[in-house]
């Protein structure tokens, strides 16, 4: 019992799922659903259709090359049952997962840095330029101007009192 | 070799037939439309293909004819030998080069009227030449009538020749008709020759073949040769004659002891001798036939004294030359003894062991159906007894492979701790290096402010952005003073912009229309001014808006009085009315409406509703 890859989105293919295709040259792919296996006919690159895996991993959207990710990798050479393997590296599979997923994260939170640094100096430029759709130039400039006068009033007053 | 070609000639057509196959062709296989204002050189190419078209099939059909049949020079002397005793070879040699001379004029007549068509200045001459040429060339091929028969008839006895190979071995009968030559063909080969009590019941010459000595033989039997010259031989004796005389093989001579075939032993001997230059040269062999009838010792003493000479004269060798030939090329190599150890043949042990088990009956192993029976209903199949593993007690272990969508299969390697050990470490460092430390967004107030402001300033431009798309743009486009703008709606503009707008005098300053008014009125109020010299009036008192009143509404303006305005309202509506029952939208419109779509009203409906069909 194996969890194949999907040829065109990489996703899992579960046993009991999906379809296989085989070629007139020997070499077979396997599809999760109906939607893969139409691409495919219609021979689309699963370099270029970018909501694949393999697009992500291409364009650099996601982490590709990372220690974490060589534990997972089809060996073709038998090994023997050991119990103590088995149970040894059912407990190193759950570390790794961590490990990878917190390493997935974080370069995907690299990559949207950038956007970030950028969103923040178009706010400032966008509120410099048109403040005016929501505030006036001189919206409190009367309460100013009254203030400025009451003021120079109360001066007039203090001189003319002096 | 022409032995098979004779099989392969291809059909040679009637005359009549041949111009009728080769005229359809040129119908069908070039093109047939042609008018007379096409461009001449286009006639021209278009008449001047078909002619050589026609001749390029004649051609090709005639090369093929004179190819296929064999040239007597070419083949095997027995063959042209054959051939000419059966269809006289001038005669077959005349019919080719009638063919050949046809061909040649054929040729020629094409090249002739290819050359006058280019002087060809109309549809009609260019199609009287084209007729001519086609013309000629078919009375050409009407002249070949008798060789082209003649050739299919040759055609046809020739692929029915038996296939005798003149270089194989080869037996072959001879002597008197009636003897037994096909009887005895007929017992030592598979051959089914007639055999009929009236002489000359073998026409031609048959084929057998028998196998003796791993070899295969060719036997021939040929129709009885009779006794006068050659000259005097008809058609089917000189057959025979040439099979005798062109075959290198052995010649079988058969005699009727009996007399059965109305020919005496003497006439039949007198034969031998004379046809005797005939076998110079291959081994003979007389075979006295019918002796159940007669028997040898029957026979008289002339008879035998006969016999006695020809016993004498009998060579007994069956054999041809060339096995002979063929046992002096092969020898075979034996390897010469290097030194005296013995080298005898090797067997491994295990092929000795696995003899003596097939002979001896060994003890079996205990199957899993010797099993099943014993225990009966608590068997239980368990494949897994058997592995071979490292410790003997995991046998029966169930064995994980799957883990949250990954397979552990893929995670097995005998060295996953260590490289366990070093991703771990490699983690550690990382998380110390401050890798995983998530910047906090350190915003002061007024970062988070701007953010603010900057996201009510998208959401305003998007709003402005809809009611703008909002508007209507179909009716006419009015000036921005004739609607009226109310109070409120400024307040709350105005206020949310931030200004303050609870003074009178605030709406008064701020109102664009009051603006104008300003303006407007400063500008009557000149006018009004000069008016007031004339007349005494009021001055305007309130600054409301005095816009409206400027300018009258279009369908008061310029009326008198209200008939008047009846009348001219009546007048529009009269021409409104037309526009209506038109559909118009207005004036301008002159949009003609396909009513009746031609693809909802033509054609059958498949599937559809009318709607679309």
């Amino acid at each position: 019992m194996r969890i194949e890859k999907c040829y065109f989105c990489s996703g899992p293919v579960y046993p009991g799922h999906g379809t296989m295709f085989v070629r007139n040259d020997c070499k077979t792919f396997r599809f999760c659903k109906s939607k893969c296996l139409k691409n495919f006919k219609k021979k689309r690159n699963p370099r270029k259709t970018r909501w694949t895996k393999a697009f992500r991993k291409a364009s650099g959207k996601e982490l590709t090359v990372d220690n974490s990710l060589e534990f997972e990798k089809r060996r073709n050479i038998a090994v023997k049952y050991k119990r103590e393997l088995w149970s040894k590296t059912v407990e190193a599979m759950m570390k790794v997962e961590g490990i990878k997923r917190k390493r997935q994260a974080q370069f995907i939170l690299n990559r949207l840095k950038k956007g970030k640094q950028l969103q923040k100096a178009e706010d400032i430029s966008e509120v410099k330029k048109n403040i005016h759709l929501i505030k006036a130039p001189h919206a409190d400039k009367a309460k100013v101007m009254e203030e400025k006068m009451v003021q120079k009033l109360q001066e007039d007053v203090e001189m003319g009192d002096n | 070799m022409a032995l098979y070609n004779f099989k392969k000639i291809m059909v040679v057509p009637t005359s009549k037939e041949f111009i009728d196959i080769t005229l359809s062709k040129t119908q069908r296989k070039t093109p047939t439309v042609i008018h007379k204002h096409y461009q001449i050189h286009r006639i021209r190419h278009f008449y001047m293909r078909k002619v050589k078209f026609t001749q390029q099939n004649y051609h090709d059909r005639l090369s093929q004819i004179l190819t296929d049949f064999p040239k007597l020079d070419d083949i095997h002397p027995f063959y042209a030998d054959l051939m000419n005793v059966l269809y006289d070879k001038d005669h077959y040699k005349l019919a080719l080069g009638q063919i050949n001379i046809a061909k040649n004029l054929i040729d020629n007549v094409s090249k002739d009227y290819v050359r006058l068509m280019k002087y060809g200045d109309s549809l009609y001459r260019c199609k009287q030449l084209k007729r001519a040429a086609l013309g000629r060339m078919c009375t050409i091929m009407k002249r070949q009538k008798q060789s082209l028969e003649y050739l299919e008839q040759v055609r046809q006895h020739l692929s029915r020749l038996p296939t005798i190979d003149p270089n194989t071995r080869t037996l072959l009968l001879c002597g008197y008709p009636n003897v037994g030559k096909s009887s005895f063909i007929n017992k030592v080969t598979r051959a089914d020759v007639e055999v009929q009590p009236y002489a000359f019941t073998t026409k031609s010459l048959f084929v057998g073949h028998m196998d003796y000595k791993y070899l295969r033989w060719q036997v021939v039997d040929t129709p009885g040769i009779l006794d006068h010259p050659l000259e005097e031989r008809n058609t089917i004796e000189m057959q025979a004659i040439t099979a005798l005389a062109h075959l290198r093989s052995a010649v079988l001579y058969v005699m009727d002891l009996s007399e059965q075939c109305g020919h005496t032993l003497k006439q039949q001997l007198e034969l031998f001798n004379n046809i005797r230059p005939l076998f110079a040269n291959k081994p003979l062999l007389v075979v006295a036939n019918k002796c159940d009838i007669k028997k040898i010792s029957e026979l008289t003493e002339e008879d035998k004294a006969c016999d006695k000479l020809l016993a004498a004269r009998v060579d007994s060798k069956m054999k041809g030359k060339k096995v002979h030939d063929v046992l002096n090329r092969l020898h075979l190599a034996m390897p010469a003894k290097r030194d005296d150890k013995p080298r005898p043949p090797f067997i491994p042990e295990g092929a000795k062991v696995g003899r003596k088990t097939m002979e001896v009956d060994a003890p079996k192993r205990k199957t899993e159906r010797d099993l099943e029976m014993e225990m009966g209903d608590d068997y239980v199949l368990d494949l897994q007894k058997y592995w071979d593993l490292m410790n003997q007690d995991e046998k029966h272990d169930v064995i994980p492979e799957i883990w949250e969508g990954h397979n552990i299969a893929d995670y097995i390697d005998p060295e996953i701790m260590k490289n366990l050990e070093d991703l771990e470490k490699e983690e550690e460092l990382k998380v110390k290096a401050g890798e995983y430390e998530s910047e906090e967004e350190s915003e002061d107030e007024e970062m988070q402010e701007i953010r603010q402001l900057a996201k009510q300033i998208r959401e305003k431009r998007k709003m402005k952005i809809v009611c703008s798309k909002e508007k209507d743009v179909h009716g006419p486009r009015m000036p921005r003073t004739v609607k009226k703008v109310e109070r409120k709606t400024l307040e709350k503009e105005m206020g949310g912009l931030g200004l303050d707008m609870t003074g009178k005098d605030a709406v008064s300053r701020f109102s664009f229309s009051s603006h104008y008014a300003v303006n407007a009125r400063r500008s009557r109020s000149v006018t009004v001014l000069k008016k007031r010299k004339r007349e005494a009036s009021v001055a305007p008192t309130s600054r409301t808006r005095s816009q409206s009143a400027s300018r009258p509404p279009r369908d008061q303006s310029g009326v008198r009085d209200p008939k008047m305005a009846k009348k001219a309202k009546k007048l529009m509506k009269s021409q409104q009315k037309d526009m209506n029952r038109q559909g118009k939208k207005g004036e301008a419109d002159r949009h003609v409406f396909d009513l009746k779509p031609k693809h909802l009203f033509s054609g059958k409906r498949k599937s559809g509703t009318n709607d679309h069909r």
